[in-house]
C-alpha cells in the first residue's frame, strides 16, 4: 500500500550511495522484501521505474529476493517457518503467528524486513 | 612493496549496503517508547478499520478511566477534525495528527505528537491511528499495546481476510456485538479465527454504543478501573 513511498526511499538511498561512490551508472540494485510485509511486489517495479527514470538508475535492474516468515517459540524452543492453514473456502493461505508445535505465540524474526542488500555500479 | 589497485572506467564494481529501510522508523519508535516509560506514561496503539468503532471505544474508554487515569488522545485522521473534537469533549486533551494522505501513522508523527503534550502530567495516551487493517500493521509507533478493532458490520470473514494486522495485536476488539445477529455473523467464529491466527492477542466483544464489555477491553489492557 505504500509501495511508492518506500521505493521512494530505496531510490533515493541507492543514488546517495552511488553519489559517494562516484558512479557513472547504476546497473543493479537487489533488495529484500519480506512476505509479511505489505508491499506489492508488482506496485513496487512500477514506483522502481518511474522513479529512476531521469537518474543514472534509469533501466537499471532491480532484484527483488523475498524473504520467508520465521518465528522463534519462548515455550518449547521451535525455530522456523510459520505455519499457514490452507482454507479450501477461501483459496488462499492464511499464516499464523503461532507456535507449530506448541500453539504457544511465537517471536517473529524475519519476514518483516526492506532492505537493500547490495547495488552494482559502473565508474 | 605496497600494490595499489582502483577501478578502470566502465569497470563494474558491487557494494554491500544492508540497508535497512525499516530501522529509521524502528529506531523512532524505540525512542517514543523510552520517553513515554520515562514518565510512566502508557500508550495503546488503536488500530482498525473505517467505521469500526476505534473512536467510540476510545470515548467509552476515557469515561470508564478518567477518574483513575490522567489521560491523552492523539487522532490520527487524512484530514478532518470530526473525531478529535468528539474525543475533547470529554475533556481530555486531544492532538490531531493529520497524515494527508498517507494511510497510517508513523513513529516521526507520534514522536511530534508527544512534544504538544505534558508527559509528567500523564499517564495514559490511547493512539488512533489511521483507518486501516493494512498499512499500520508494517508501522511501530513505539505503544505499549496495540489494540485492533474489528465490527460485526464488516462480514464474518473480517479476521482471516486481515491475517498481518494480529502479528503485533495484543488485544482484538469485537465491536457491535448488538448487531451480530442482524448480520448473521458468529462471533464465536470470528473469536476463533483471532486465536488460530495469533494466541498471544487477547479477545473483548463489546457494544461501544452502549460501553457494554468496554471494561474487558480496560482489564485486558492491564488497566484498572475501579476508582
Amino acid at each position: 500500500m505504500h509501495e511508492f513511498s518506500r521505493t521512494s526511499q530505496i531510490v533515493e538511498a541507492v543514488l546517495s550511495e552511488a553519489e559517494k561512490q562516484h558512479a557513472l551508472k547504476i546497473a543493479e540494485v537487489e533488495v529484500e522484501i519480506g512476505d509479511l510485509t505489505f508491499l506489492g511486489l508488482e506496485q513496487v517495479r512500477f514506483a522502481y521505474e518511474v522513479l529512476t527514470e531521469k537518474t543514472i538508475a534509469k533501466n537499471s535492474r532491480l532484484t527483488i529476493r523475498r524473504v520467508k516468515g520465521r518465528g522463534r517459540c519462548d515455550s518449547c524452543g521451535y525455530d522456523g517457518p510459520l505455519s499457514y492453514l490452507d482454507d479450501p473456502q477461501f483459496h488462499i493461505s492464511i499464516p499464523t503467528f503461532n507456535c507449530p508445535r506448541c500453539e504457544k505465540p511465537l517471536s517473529i524474526y524475519a519476514g518483516r524486513e526492506c532492505i537493500i542488500k547490495r547495488i552494482r555500479i559502473m565508474k | 612493496m605496497t600494490h595499489t589497485v582502483q577501478g578502470e572506467p566502465g569497470e563494474i564494481f558491487d557494494i554491500e549496503l544492508d540497508e535497512d529501510l525499516k530501522r529509521a522508523n524502528d529506531l523512532l519508535a524505540e525512542k517514543n517508547r523510552a520517553e513515554l516509560h520515562k514518565h510512566g506514561v502508557r500508550a495503546i496503539d488503536v488500530m482498525g478499520s473505517v467505521g469500526s468503532g476505534k473512536t467510540s471505544l476510545i470515548e467509552q474508554l476515557v469515561r470508564l478511566l478518567s477518574a483513575r487515569y490522567r489521560i491523552a488522545a492523539f487522532k490520527g485522521d487524512l484530514t478532518s477534525k470530526i473525531d478529535s473534537e468528539r474525543i475533547a469533549s470529554l475533556g481530555i486533551q486531544t492532538v490531531q495528527i493529520n497524515t494527508g494522505r498517507e494511510c497510517h501513522l508513523d513513529a516521526n508523527l507520534v514522536r511530534k505528537a508527544l512534544e504538544k503534550v505534558d508527559l509528567s502530567a500523564l499517564d495514559l495516551i490511547f493512539i488512533e491511528n489511521v483507518g486501516n487493517l493494512i498499512c499500520p500493521a508494517d508501522f511501530a509507533l513505539g505503544s505499549d499495546k496495540r489494540i485492533v478493532v474489528i465490527s460485526v458490520t464488516e462480514g464474518p470473514y473480517m479476521v482471516v481476510k486481515h491475517p498481518f494486522i494480529f502479528v503485533d495485536a495484543d488485544l482484538a476488539v469485537i465491536n457491535k456485538i448488538d448487531l451480530a445477529r442482524p448480520m448473521n455473523v458468529d462471533t464465536d467464529k470470528l473469536s476463533a479465527d483471532v486465536r488460530v491466527i495469533n494466541t498471544k492477542t487477547a479477545i473483548a466483544l463489546t457494544n461501544c454504543r452502549t460501553g457494554e464489555g468496554v471494561d474487558q477491553v480496560a482489564s485486558a489492557l492491564g488497566l484498572n478501573c475501579v476508582s
